[in-house]
Parts: structure tokens; sequence; C-alpha cells
């Protein structure tokens, strides 16, 4: 399976992605925490570079918070530059959103040094989104 | 000539609605004194986003969200413009201000109308390039009828300019009245089509009285879509259709969904009560059905189909044209456009072809 390396950890920080290519495929690398995300530079509203934008919160108010407005997911959520549209960096889904989501890859950390595997989203999971559309 | 591509690089892609920013700095050039003296005050400070130099008319009520409202992106030049539409397949586009987007809500009219001609002046000067395609509307200052109407005349003529813009936020009376005759006079006259643009404002004139609405997305469409379509019924019932017959009429930036309502409301409204609007030799949705409508910000539904229902529903495959408002916030990608699910001969219509007709365009130059 085609593994490109990223970096090593310490080059990765959370204030800034690191961007990978395969081919025309860009990919953002995101640190959260202690753990990685790598998803496809691609926003699946108009292909905006969505790894590109900001990453921050949001704003949501529900029965728990008496509908009173809670600013949660700080440090979590990307905002794509084009349209502001809201990722869960965590899992690539749109944050109340009709399902989309960031295409994300698999990430390995092994003797700290990042590595992305692709083909997996592209050959794999792609082929199933294909597929479950017809 | 035929082709079944539907590639965004082997269309014609018109845009018609795209905005250059317009700083007092450089309007300063062109205008009259004293305003020169107080633009050339008023530039290079922090403008707030689009607002008119020395006036604020749009009352912000929003709070500052961290992160939200920071892609207030801005077009400075022709060479930005050129490689920002490259970018995106775009080989034409009809240029709109930024901050005079605003100008219809100025009291004072010697100071809008003095506006007017300086960037209608600047845009001739600094913007216009058929070589480019980069096209002009000419602005009519909806508080000077008449010294529009001799703008439309004075730079219409230019093969750069391409239609006269009226803008809609703030404007009163809305843009049926009588009292701008002149300016549909001189359009028709010249063979242009007028493109009513709005945009987001508060203000005391109807429909933008929107200060107790607090939501951001409770507002917008209604200064967008509400605010065209308030002035639509005013043009269909003081009959700028059938007193301009020659007149082409465009909407801009309120997407396509609300034309059905309109063309309906009305028509049962007349059916029930055509003594409302004399001037109408038929049903009000004939005249609608003539009109053009742009494409952004267009809609979204789930089901992309529903677009294609939507727009045959006021037959529209020959009068919906596409425009991607760059650079602002809501633009459309013409990727998104092209992919709603129509023939590919009815793709080649909204991306371009029928906006060549429009806008009476042979195009010159394509993208790189």
């Amino acid at each position: 399976m085609p593994r490109i390396l990223v970096g090593s950890v310490q080059d990765i920080t959370s204030e800034h992605p690191v961007f990978v290519r395969d081919g025309e495929i860009e990919i953002g690398v995101f640190r959260l925490g202690t753990e990685f995300r790598a998803y496809r530079n691609r926003c699946p509203h108009q292909q905006g570079p969505a790894c590109h934008g900001v990453v921050t919160g949001t704003l949501v108010a529900t029965a728990r918070s008496n509908w009173r407005p809670e600013w949660v997911l700080d440090g979590q959520v990307l905002l794509c530059p084009w349209h502001s549209m809201e990722f869960d960096l965590t899992t690539g889904a749109r944050i109340r959103g009709r399902g989309e989501r960031l295409r994300a890859y698999p990430v390995h950390v092994i003797d700290d040094q990042v590595y992305v595997d692709i083909g997996v989203r592209g050959s794999i999971v792609e082929r199933n989104a294909m597929k479950a559309k017809t | 000539m035929a082709s079944t591509s539907t590639n965004l690089h082997d269309l014609m892609i018109v845009d018609c609605d795209v905005h250059v920013n317009d700083p007092p700095e450089e309007l300063a050039r062109f205008i009259d004194m004293p305003w020169r003296r107080s633009l050339e005050h008023l530039g290079g400070g922090n403008q707030r986003y689009l607002d008119i130099p020395g006036y604020a008319p749009s009352l912000s009520i929003d709070p500052p969200f961290p992160d939200r409202g920071l892609n207030n992106r801005s077009v400075s030049d022709p060479a930005q413009m050129r490689a920002d539409l490259d970018g995106m397949s775009i080989n034409i586009g009809v240029m709109f201000p930024d901050n005079l987007l605003l100008i219809a809500t100025l009291p004072d009219v010697d100071y809008a109308a003095a506006l007017g001609r300086a960037y209608n002046t600047w845009l001739a000067e600094k913007w216009v390039s058929a070589e480019q395609g980069l096209y002009g509307a000419v602005l009519a200052v909806p508080q000077d009828p008449e010294g529009s109407a001799a703008q439309i005349r004075k730079f219409g003529r230019d093969d750069g300019f391409v239609s006269v813009y009226l803008p809609v936020s703030g404007v009163r009376p809305l843009w049926g009245d009588r009292v701008y005759d002149p300016i549909y006079e001189a359009a028709a006259e010249i063979g242009l089509p007028v493109m009513l643009h709005s945009v987001g404002l508060i203000h005391p004139n109807f429909p933008f009285n929107l200060d107790h609405l607090t939501s951001r997305i409770a507002r917008h469409p209604i200064q967008h879509e509400f605010a065209l379509m308030a002035n639509l019924f005013t043009m269909i019932t003081s009959g700028v259709p059938v007193r301009f017959p020659e007149l082409k009429i465009v909407f801009t930036e309120g997407g396509i969904s609300w034309v059905p309502y309109v063309m309906w409301r009305l028509d049962k409204e007349f059916a029930e009560t055509p003594t409302a609007a004399p001037l109408l030799e038929r049903p009000p949705s004939t005249y609608i059905k003539e009109m053009y409508f742009c494409t952004q910000p267009v809609e979204e539904p789930e089901r992309p189909q529903d677009l294609v229902t939507m727009i045959d529903l006021f037959d529209g495959r020959d009068h919906v044209i596409f425009a991607s408002d760059w650079p602002h916030h809501d633009f459309d990608h013409p990727q998104k456009v092209l992919s709603t699910p129509f023939p590919t001969e009815v793709k080649r219509k909204i991306m371009g072809e029928t906006a060549l007709g429009l806008l009476n365009l042979t195009p010159v130059a394509a993208t790189s």
C-alpha cells in the first residue's frame, strides 16, 4: 500500500497542518493533541481548499444547556475558507450537515515519523461511496 | 461546433456578477470637488467591508464570532481578477462594485450622483477590457435618474460596457416607479439590459427594515430574494416591460427558486384584480418568463434534479444565466452550477451562451 512520509511528530503542530501530495491530490495532515488526522484538501461542498481553513470552535445550543448558546469543540472545527462549512477534525464529518465528509486517510506514527497511507480511500472507500450513490 | 462535453475547460463561461474593490482613494481621482478632497482624506484607512466612503448606511448587528466573517475577499486590480477567473475557467466577467453596492441609501443626491459618475469613469479607465474579458455595468444612481441616463448614454455605447446596474439595497422608491423612466429609456435606446443587484443591508427602507431579525441567516434571504421580489412586483404593476418592450431585465444575486412563486401569485392576483395593473396586456407570468435570472447563490437541494424542475417551472432554460459573485463570501464556483443534471446543450446556455446573446457579446478573448 502506498505510504507517504509526512515528517517527524515534532514537525506537525496543532496550529498548522502539513501538506503532502499524491499526484494531483493534496492531503492536509492535522495534529489533534497526541493524535493525527489526514484529509484530502477538497471540500465536498464546492471543492474549496478546506484544509487551508482556520481551526476553531463552533456555537451550539441544546436542551442540556437550557438552549443557551455554548462555544464548543474549540480547536476541533475546521472552517473551509471558501464558504465556512464546518468539519469536525476528529472525524472529517461536516458538523450538522447532510452526511458530507472530508476524505480521510489512515495515519501511522512509526518511530516518531508520521506517515499517510494513500490509496485506501481512493481505491476502496471512494469506490464504495460511488457504489452507494448508484 | 456542437460538443457533448460538459467539462468546465471546454465551455464558454460568462460570469454575470463579479465584484471589483472600489476604495475611496481610487475614486478620488475621478470625482468632483469638494468630494475629491473628502475621498483623499478618507482613503487608505480601515474602511468597513462594503461601506460607502464617509457614510455608514449598513447597521452591523452581528456579534463578532471568532474566525467567522474574516473571508471578506476583495479584488483590487484587473490582473488579479483575470487570474482569479482563470482559476475557475471563467472566460468573461461582468463587473459590479463592492462599496457602492449600497449607493442607493445615500440621502445626499449630489454626492450620490458624483460618486456614480466617478465610479463609471474609474471602471472604464482601470477595469474594463474586452481583451481581458472584463466588461462593465454602468452604475445608474437611482437618486439622479436624469444624470444616470446621461451616464448610460456616455458609457453604454462603449463596447466594454454591456449592461446597466440598478442598485437594489435601500432603494426608494422601488425600481418600478416611473421616476426611473429616463434610466429605462436610455438603456432601451442603447440596447443594454438592466441588472438589478442587491446586497446585505439593515435600513429603514422596505424590505431592509430588519434590525429585529437578529440572526444573519434570517436576514440574508430577505435582503436579496425579498428585495428582488419587491422590485419585480413594482416593475410589473407599473408596466415597465409593457412600456419598454425592448428592455431586457435581469435579476442578480437572489438565486432562482423565488421566481415561480412570484409568477403564480401575480397571475392569481391579476386574474382577480386586473384593474390594479391596467398597463398589463397579458398575465404577469408571461412578462416574467421574458426576464433573466442569475444563478447565484445557486440553490443546493438534496436532490439535484429538483433544481432542474425548479427552472423548468418558469421555462427558464433560456433565461437562467450563470453568476459567481466572486470574490464575495457566498460565491459559487461554476462547477457547482455545471453539475446540475441538465442536458449538455442546456448547460452550455446557462453557463455562457445565453449571456453572450443577452449582453450582445462577441467573445474576443478566452482564458489562458
